[in-house]
């Protein structure tokens, strides 16, 4: 498994506490998420996730034909494409309208009258699985205003006239449709309430009594159309030939109402809407993306994402350790082999990673890293209870802080930092190329490594103790010094010339918790290795 | 094994282009088109492909047995599929990435959805108007419904590339040995 990191939202802890929840706990990885899906609000200067920020609907559009549905019609048209888009029921992939074949006079010979149009009955037609339409029955007349045509049979089920049924009776006795039953149930509060007083019976009776409900038709009847699972549906497995015939649970949940369980009964749906958000801060309400209101664009008004603001960190194991001969990439492709050896961490060794952290402001910044100091009080395993107390590893970090080149374009970049060629995964192991050796010769491994654009690559190293278990993982401070752009107040006549006032831009620094897994230790083996 | 003996019968009909990797006796049909970059390997055994069939980019049809593989008239083989079958029928079409086994026989019509794997390991033949679809390639039977459309279709694919694809590409003429 890769090592990882991941940055942290102070929204799940309480108000004063903004540090992170110790990460060997399962509890804590509803703190952290991927920089990718967190956002920065300017204002309050803080870090938001997806859990606290406020999303507002922005708009409603179907997906298939990417029309945007005015906000009014969506609780009409039951959150569905009102247009001639349907999923199709087995693989629910678009399904297209289609014209029947023209009837052939020779033996599969194209005839020359295939008309552009093509010719009724239309039906829908997948062309992912070849389903069509007409094995349930469903053709159009037109292939146009498909959602028209269906209407008239969606309105004759027996469920809906059930609905209506039912709402008819009940409507006298509401005293006043309210306006948030019309608004949810549609239908009700088209009544007018003078017609009930054409009901004069109702006024005499007491208001609690109700006569009672006859249904349209008999519950035994409906219960055949729905899965109720009585004898029909015992009859129906019966008589099953092959799992195929019964409709798996991704093609039924879709539907409003329970469907018959066999495949050949599934019916076309209508595609449902999708919409687009807007999401602000939660508290003071600064908008932090805004999409654009077209449909077909993917692009944004406003987009204030945390990747714009915070640098970005990448964790990497270099592959084959310098600690450990006896684990050497075989002589295969060591594409492969590294891949498996850069996530081994055995316990009881020592391994130096690197953290590549990128700069995407335009100023340059100096970062500094800590690592948070944690009580580490359960371990997994039920070993004697000294042992668990001891922390399972222990990681050394620069301490000093340490600058990231400012964010520009590639050409502006000069040529003798070498951006090509230098790969961190060689500077474990390779003597000749380390660019940072202090005077004994040997390879640093914590510190800075490398520096190129506007990544700069530091290592540090981790000792993970003879008894540990679990996960590598530990919560990180970073904080960044960088300039403001923000204008200061020039130095004019009015100043007391006994104050001085230093010209210096402003210095912001801003904090961040984030949460680094290295991936997971294995136990020792029980062969002696010769470096040990 | 004994060397490859190169034959290759195409006809003078047949679009041909000249990227194309043939190995081994091969019999091309009237009106077929092979894109460049194809690759028909009869390796142990002869191929005969019917006419109009469409064999498009990075397609691979092998025959690794000794028996004759017939491909019939008419089928699509889309790019970076993989076929085996001993045997396959006209108007299929085999999608894009898809890979049949050389157990599997295919009948007319069929389709193969894109990216499917039919590699079942005792022999199976295929019915008429079989449709393979998804990641698990779960099969139905098409209704044959739109089948006149798309034959229609099928016929002025093979005719526009026919006529466009020698304009951009060179062509391969004649046996080679």
């Amino acid at each position: 498994m890769a090592p990882t990191i991941h940055y942290y939202c102070p929204c799940q802890s309480g108000e004063l506490l903004q540090t992170p929840p110790p990460p060997h706990m399962a509890s804590s990885s509803a703190s952290f998420h991927l920089l990718h899906s967190l956002f920065f609000c300017e204002e309050c200067d803080a870090v938001r996730c997806n859990r606290c920020v406020a999303v507002e609907v922005s708009g409603y559009y179907c997906p298939n034909c990417l029309f945007e549905v005015p906000s009014a019609s969506v609780r009409a048209e039951k959150n569905r494409c009102a247009r001639n888009c349907f999923s199709c029921p087995i693989c629910r992939s678009t399904l297209q309208v289609v014209a029947s074949d023209p009837p052939d006079g020779g033996d599969g010979r194209p005839s020359a009258s295939l008309s552009n149009v093509g010719e009724p009955p239309f039906f829908l037609y997948c062309n992912h699985c070849r389903w069509d339409s007409a094995e349930v029955g469903i053709t159009f007349e037109k292939p146009t205003g498909l959602a028209a045509q269906l209407q008239k049979f969606e309105d004759s089920a027996p469920e809906s006239l059930e609905f209506e049924r039912l709402k008819e009776h009940f409507e006298p006795f509401l005293p006043a449709a309210s306006a948030a039953l019309a608004r949810d149930v549609p239908g009700v509060g088209k009544y007018n309430p003078l017609a009930r007083s054409r009901v004069g019976r109702d006024r005499t009776a007491n208001k609690d009594e109700m006569p009672e409900y006859k249904s349209r038709m008999e519950i035994s009847v409906l219960g055949q159309l729905g899965s109720e699972g009585d004898d029909s549906d015992v009859d129906a497995l019966r008589r099953m030939e092959n799992v195929e015939e019964i409709a798996s649970l991704e093609q039924r949940w879709g539907n409003s109402w329970t469907t018959s369980l066999r495949t050949s009964d599934l019916k076309p749906l209508r595609i449902p809407l999708h919409s687009k958000v807007s999401k602000r801060c939660p508290t003071c309400r600064h908008i932090l993306i805004k999409p654009e209101q077209k449909a077909q664009s993917v692009r944004y008004k406003i987009k204030l994402v945390a990747a714009n603001y915070l640098p970005a960190i990448t964790v990497g194991i270099p592959h084959a350790s310098g600690t450990d001969t006896a684990r050497r990439p075989q002589t295969k492709a060591t594409g492969v082999s590294d891949d498996r050896n850069a996530g081994i961490l055995t316990a009881g060794k020592s391994y130096p990673f690197h953290l590549a952290l990128t700069n995407p402001l335009y100023d340059p910044i100096q970062v500094r890293l800590s690592v948070q100091r944690m009580h580490v009080t359960a371990v997994t395993d039920g070993t004697a209870p000294e042992k668990a107390r001891r922390t399972p590893f222990a990681v050394s970090l620069p301490t000093s802080p340490f600058p990231v080149a400012a964010f520009a374009e590639a050409w502006e970049y000069d040529d003798d930092d070498d951006m090509f060629g230098l790969e961190d995964d060689d500077l474990g192991l390779d003597v000749g190329r380390s660019r940072d050796r202090d005077g004994k010769g040997k390879i640093k491994a914590v510190g800075v490594l490398e520096k190129r654009a506007n990544v700069t690559v530091v290592g540090g190293e981790v000792v993970i103790g003879k008894e540990a278990r679990g996960h590598v993982k530990f919560n990180m401070l970073v904080s960044y010094t960088y300039r403001s752009d923000d204008p200061l107040p020039s130095e004019d006549g009015a100043g007391t010339p006994s104050r001085t006032v230093v010209k210096s831009p402003e210095v912001k620094t801003f904090t961040f918790y984030t949460v680094v897994d290295l991936g997971p230790i294995l136990p020792r083996e029980e062969k002696i290795d010769p470096d040990i | 094994m004994p060397p490859i003996r190169d034959k290759f019968t195409i006809h003078s009909k047949a679009v041909v282009c000249q990227d194309v990797e043939l190995k081994g006796d091969i019999t091309i049909g009237p009106g077929t088109v092979v894109h460049p970059k194809a690759t028909i390997f009869a390796i142990a055994g002869p191929i005969v492909i019917g006419s109009g069939c469409i064999i498009e980019e990075a397609a691979i049809i092998v025959n690794r047995r000794k028996e004759v593989m017939r491909v019939g008239d008419n089928n699509l083989f889309e790019i970076g599929c993989r076929v085996e079958c001993p045997s396959i029928g006209n108007f299929n079409t085999i999608s894009t990435r898809a890979r049949v086994h050389h157990t599997v026989r295919i009948a007319s019509y069929c389709v193969i959805g894109a990216a499917c794997l039919v590699v079942p390991t005792d022999d199976e033949t295929l019915d008429d108007y079989t449709s393979i679809f998804g990641p698990a390639a779960e099969r139905r039977t098409w209704s044959g419904r739109g089948r006149v459309q798309e034959a229609d279709l099928r016929l002025k694919h093979a005719e526009y590339l026919r006529e466009m694809l020698p304009k951009f590409n060179r062509l391969r003429r004649g046996d080679g040995t």
